[in-house]
């Protein structure tokens, strides 16, 4: 393959941290052509040692149907693209379906714009939401410190302790009855810890009520969908967005009420956009199937541009696509906005494939916490999930 | 402070208590089992008290009159269940609580329009006379009432004690799913419990109407039992007994002690509100009520 | 055939935030409005206007005021008349103990008062939910309608307690026939009805529905919920201040706190309840079922039944109010209102059937 082709398609913007791919007028004709390609990219970008935001140029661009699940497989890190490209059916025939229809049937991910201006516009914003949050770092973005959980008698947490660092996924796990829950609910301020302390960005914010820790940049999803039945999709994630407002310009409907309404409306379209929800937008909850309405519920909780997303089990009783569509979403939020990410999940795989961190509860007790790998080698972990002793 | 005259104020208040108690039972019987705030219960005692004391205007003896109204609220309590209860069942406590409203209102027509509207006098044999006791006078009607509410109290508790029934009773109030689970008929249970608070409105009736006449405000001692349930919580018998003790000697005092310090005659009236303005500040500290469990919410 | 959605595209969301967003929507909303305002005048006499419009329009303001609170909010109300007479009174002792008080400002003072005797009586809904909220609104039920019967004061020292609301006046215009004060009470109606629709379809309004459907999750996702539950009891105060300020003054003329009873404030629960929980429609729809029934049903009794007395008919109307109210919870929970939309959206389809 032509490697010198492939790195004059190829531009390194430091100054904006992104890397433009131009892939107009290239034909993908096979799966190789697609992996020479992306190797190129994958090395070129490793010898960098940094991250960077994708830019791509589909104009003109065509790929072969024997090579589009390949591209589909290596194109979902493209950020943000621009321009018209075609999937060709037979040698020879241009131009059947866009790259925009494709990625809108989910053959892949991407946020395609018209053209390279508004492309770059995005793209601005996306760094933008990046650098509010900060980069990621070294030192504990949220602290939970030996947090104790009692009602009544019963304990439901005890002494529990664990960091979790800006912007990476953390996963609680923990057989049934462990208190993964109950430690969502301390986060989220929906109980108040009996003892301990929960210190985030390095203030301690222990005390306080439900929709003040919200406002502190929380936001969650919960086991049993906790979803504003009675609304449709569209005020269910409105009414996740913080926004200034008051009663008299709302019965009135005037001017700046107006204003700020359609100004959020666009804001929620773009987040409607990101988990592909548009047709549901008027449909009134309670009538969704299961798996959309876990769906709205994280776009809910993303409408307040959350600085840590708490997901209690996001992928309980979805079928395999589904669990893909949402791991693919939780990876997204978590590349495209900077969103530290603490989840409860069941399914192991999904856990060791998505996140970085990972802490085992058993009995309301911490019994291990680790890498992904480091956890699952634990023999009390083993232990814990076997039910017998190691 | 006329320390003789505070314990009649007491003891008078104690006693109406009780009356107040007499129709909280029936709620707590209803509200344990089914889960519904049945509104409706001052109806039940008016329509029971009417119906009765029709009855025996034209002619029928005591026995038969109290024995026919019965199970006439027995009838009604399964007719309640298949019209009212089961097209609502699933539905928010809420909507049930608006349901019975609407019952209440069926109810009180029905009576009024089968019976005629006018106040009727009734007799059971009980002269309203005060009578001295250790130099307080107590009234005779009112021990007599605390006497029946006593004995009502006691078979209440045989019923759920011993017999199987009752216990399928307690199940159906712990666990709705759980008794399903082992067999037992809810639609049966609700039925029966709405008959047994029919039963417990027909004494209410009896008693309240022998004081104050069968007429229309017979409905209104539902609004009486409304903040003792309150105090007592809704799911507990003794707690209807303490929290109906507690309105009515509060009730009493405040009318006489505040009433008449707050001048002139501006006390009268008071016990419309008094109750619930003290009900509402208990809610306050305690919501739950006396006898209530405390709720862990979930999510 | 004639409500087809086919063509209406909406190209921008200012359109598709319309108060009315389907173009037939909004043509039926102007003809209504013109029947309303140019029809009914001409044609309608005196008993209609005094009798049946202006208290239907008054009950059906009520009605959206404790939809706000119940429909919108889920915080049941069992002291909406409580609240009515706060506003009728209220303004009447505005405009007797503040010279030159102009009328309009006298009402808005008196929905203020209510509103701030709404929050007051509120504050409870922070602790407690459901029934034992409902039981804390009984208490402002019967400690207003004490409060005003036992304090002088309040209706200037009439020893019945009633107070005769003094002649309306805007702008040196008299309001005295029934025709004037049909349209004085039509137009204020009309600009709350808008407003209450603009509370709903924006944030105020979403948080209130926020509340109602899960509170938990509500405050969970960063709504403050006692603030929310309280601008929610403020502005349906609000409302049934302004309705019970109309109430004395464009009908009935000379009040006393016995006609805010609480038989009223179930009879205003009725009408949401049958007309629709949680719409701006269906408290008027209810009204009007409400106010209307008991005429029909009288006028029936009376034709089949020549001397039917009119006790048996009262107590017919208790009857059939208590079936209709169970019967609409079991069968048909969002009302006439809904049945009107099911109707609209058969309209849309026919002459198909899907």
């Amino acid at each position: 393959m032509d490697q010198s082709t492939f790195a004059s398609r190829l531009t390194f913007h430091d100054a904006i941290e992104t890397l433009e791919v131009d892939f107009s007028h290239y034909v993908f004709d096979a799966p190789a052509t697609v992996d020479a390609f992306y190797d190129h990219i994958d090395a070129r970008v490793a010898s960098t040692g940094k991250r960077w935001y994708f830019l791509v140029n589909y104009e003109g661009c065509e790929i072969a149907p024997q090579a589009l699940e390949r591209f589909a497989a290596r194109g979902k890190n493209a950020n943000i693209s621009y321009g018209l490209g075609a999937v060709r059916v037979r040698p020879g025939e241009r131009m059947r379906e866009s790259i925009r229809t494709l990625a809108e049937r989910d053959a892949f991910r991407a946020n395609i714009f018209d053209n390279r201006d508004q492309a770059m516009v995005a793209l601005g914003e996306m760094r933008k939401r990046r650098e509010l949050l900060g980069a990621p770092t070294a030192d504990a973005y949220l602290r939970v410190n030996d947090v104790h959980l009692n009602f009544g008698g019963v304990k439901a947490l005890t002494g529990v302790s664990f960091q979790v660092h800006r912007g990476e996924i953390a996963s609680i796990i923990g057989p049934n009855g462990a208190g993964k829950t109950s430690m969502i609910n301390v986060i989220s301020g929906f109980y108040r810890p009996s003892r301990g302390r929960i210190f985030f960005d390095g203030v301690e914010r222990s005390h306080l009520p439900a929709h003040r820790v919200a406002r502190l940049g929380f936001a969650r999803t919960f086991q049993n969908i906790a979803l504003f039945k009675g609304m449709t999709t569209l005020d269910n994630i409105m009414a996740g967005r913080r926004f200034r407002h008051n009663l008299f310009t709302d019965a009135l409907y005037l001017g700046p009420a107006k204003q700020e309404e359609l100004r959020q409306r666009e804001e929620v379209e773009k987040i409607i956009d990101f988990l592909e929800i548009q047709a549901i937008r008027k449909t009134p909850v309670g009538r969704l199937p299961y798996g959309l309405q876990k769906r709205v519920e994280l776009a809910r909780a993303l409408a307040s541009e959350p600085k840590v997303l708490l997901l209690d089990e996001p992928m309980a009783g979805m079928n395999v696509e589904e669990k893909e569509d949402m791991a693919r979403f939780v990876l997204d939020v978590n590349d495209q906005w900077g969103t530290t990410i603490v989840l409860i999940e069941h399914d192991m795989g999904v856990v060791m494939d998505i996140s970085s961190h990972v802490v085992v509860l058993d009995h309301g007790a911490k019994i291990a916490e680790g890498t992904p790998a480091e956890v699952r080698a634990d023999p009390v972990v083993i232990r814990a999930y076997l039910g017998v002793a190691a | 402070m006329d320390v003789q005259f505070f314990f009649e104020v007491l003891i008078g208040g104690l006693l109406a208590g009780i009356m107040y108690s007499l129709v909280a039972i029936g709620f707590v019987l209803i509200y344990k089992a089914s889960g519904v705030f049945n509104f409706a219960q001052g109806a039940m005692v008016f329509f029971a008290a009417l119906t009765y004391v029709s009855l025996t205007e034209r002619g029928w003896p005591f026995w038969l009159a109290l024995v026919a109204v019965l199970l006439l609220m027995i009838v009604l309590g399964f007719v309640i269940e298949r019209l009212v209860l089961r097209p609502l069942v699933n539905q928010p406590q809420i909507t049930l609580f608006m349901a019975t409203i609407g019952l209440a209102y069926f109810l009180e027509g029905a009576a009024q329009g089968i019976w005629g509207a006018q106040v009727h006098a009734l007799e059971l044999g009980i002269q309203d006379k005060p009578f001295s006791l250790a130099g307080i006078s107590v009234s005779q009607f009112d021990l007599f009432a605390s006497g029946t509410a006593a004995l009502l109290v006691a078979v209440l508790a045989v019923f759920f004690q011993k017999t199987k029934t009752g216990r399928a009773l307690r199940a159906v109030a712990d666990d709705h799913q759980a008794a399903l689970s082992v067999g037992i008929q809810l639609k049966t249970v609700w039925a029966i419990v709405w008959a047994a608070a029919g039963f417990v409105a027909l004494v209410a009736g009896l008693l309240w109407g022998a004081r104050t006449g069968v007429q229309f405000a017979l409905t209104f001692t539902a609004l009486k039992a409304l903040p003792v349930l309150i105090l007592g919580g809704f799911e507990s018998i003794p707690g209807a007994i303490v929290g109906g003790l507690i309105i009515g000697a509060t009730e009493k005092l405040a009318e006489v002690y505040i009433g008449s310090s707050i001048g002139l005659n501006i006390g009268t009236g008071l016990e419309n509100w008094f109750p619930y303005m003290l009900a509402l500040v208990f809610l306050l500290v305690r919501p739950e009520g006396l006898f209530g469990e405390e709720r862990i919410e979930r999510i | 055939m004639f409500y087809r959605l086919a063509g209406q595209f909406k190209s921008t969301y200012a359109a598709d935030q319309q108060l009315f967003p389907i173009r037939q929507d909004r043509t039926f909303m102007v003809a209504l409005a013109l029947v309303a305002f140019v029809l009914v005048p001409m044609i309608a006499n005196d008993y209609w206007l005094g009798a049946i419009l202006i208290p239907f329009l008054i009950l059906g303001l009520a009605a959206l005021g404790l939809n706000i609170l119940t429909g919108y909010t889920g915080q049941l109300s069992l002291g909406t008349a409580g609240f009515m007479a706060v506003g009728a009174f209220a303004a009447f002792n505005f405009i007797l103990r503040v010279p030159g008080m102009p009328f309009l400002l006298a009402l808005f003072l008196a929905g203020l008062t209510a509103a701030l005797i709404g929050v007051v009586f509120g504050l409870p809904s922070v602790r407690i939910k459901g029934f034992y909220l409902a039981v804390a609104t009984l208490a402002a039920q019967f400690f207003i309608e004490w409060v005003l019967t036992k304090y002088g004061w309040f209706s200037n020292h009439n020893p019945s307690g009633v107070i005769t609301a003094q002649a309306i006046e805007i702008a040196g215009k008299r309001f005295d026939t029934p025709l004037s004060k049909y349209l004085l009470t039509l137009s204020i109606v009309t600009a709350l009805a808008l407003a209450a629709k603009n509370l709903a379809r924006t944030q105020t309004g979403r948080f209130w529905m926020a509340v109602r459907d899960m509170d938990l999750a509500a405050e969970v996702i960063g709504i403050d919920i006692t603030r929310t539950k309280l601008v929610a009891f403020a502005v349906s105060s609000f409302y049934c201040g302004v309705a019970g300020a109309l109430w004395a003054y464009a009908y009935l003329g000379s009040v006393e706190p016995q006609a805010f009873t609480l038989d009223r404030s179930f009879q205003i629960l009725f009408m949401i309840i049958i007309g629709g929980v949680g719409t701006v429609m269906g408290a008027f729809i209810g009204a009007a079922f409400i106010v209307l029934l008991p005429i029909a049903l009288n006028v029936t009794a009376h034709a089949l039944l020549p001397g039917v007395s009119s006790d048996l008919t009262s107590n017919l109307e208790l009857v059939i109010f208590g079936g209709l109210i169970v019967f609409f919870l079991a069968v048909e929970p969002h009302g006439l209102a809904r049945l009107w939309q099911i109707g609209k959206e058969k309209l849309r389809l026919w002459p198909f059937p899907h």
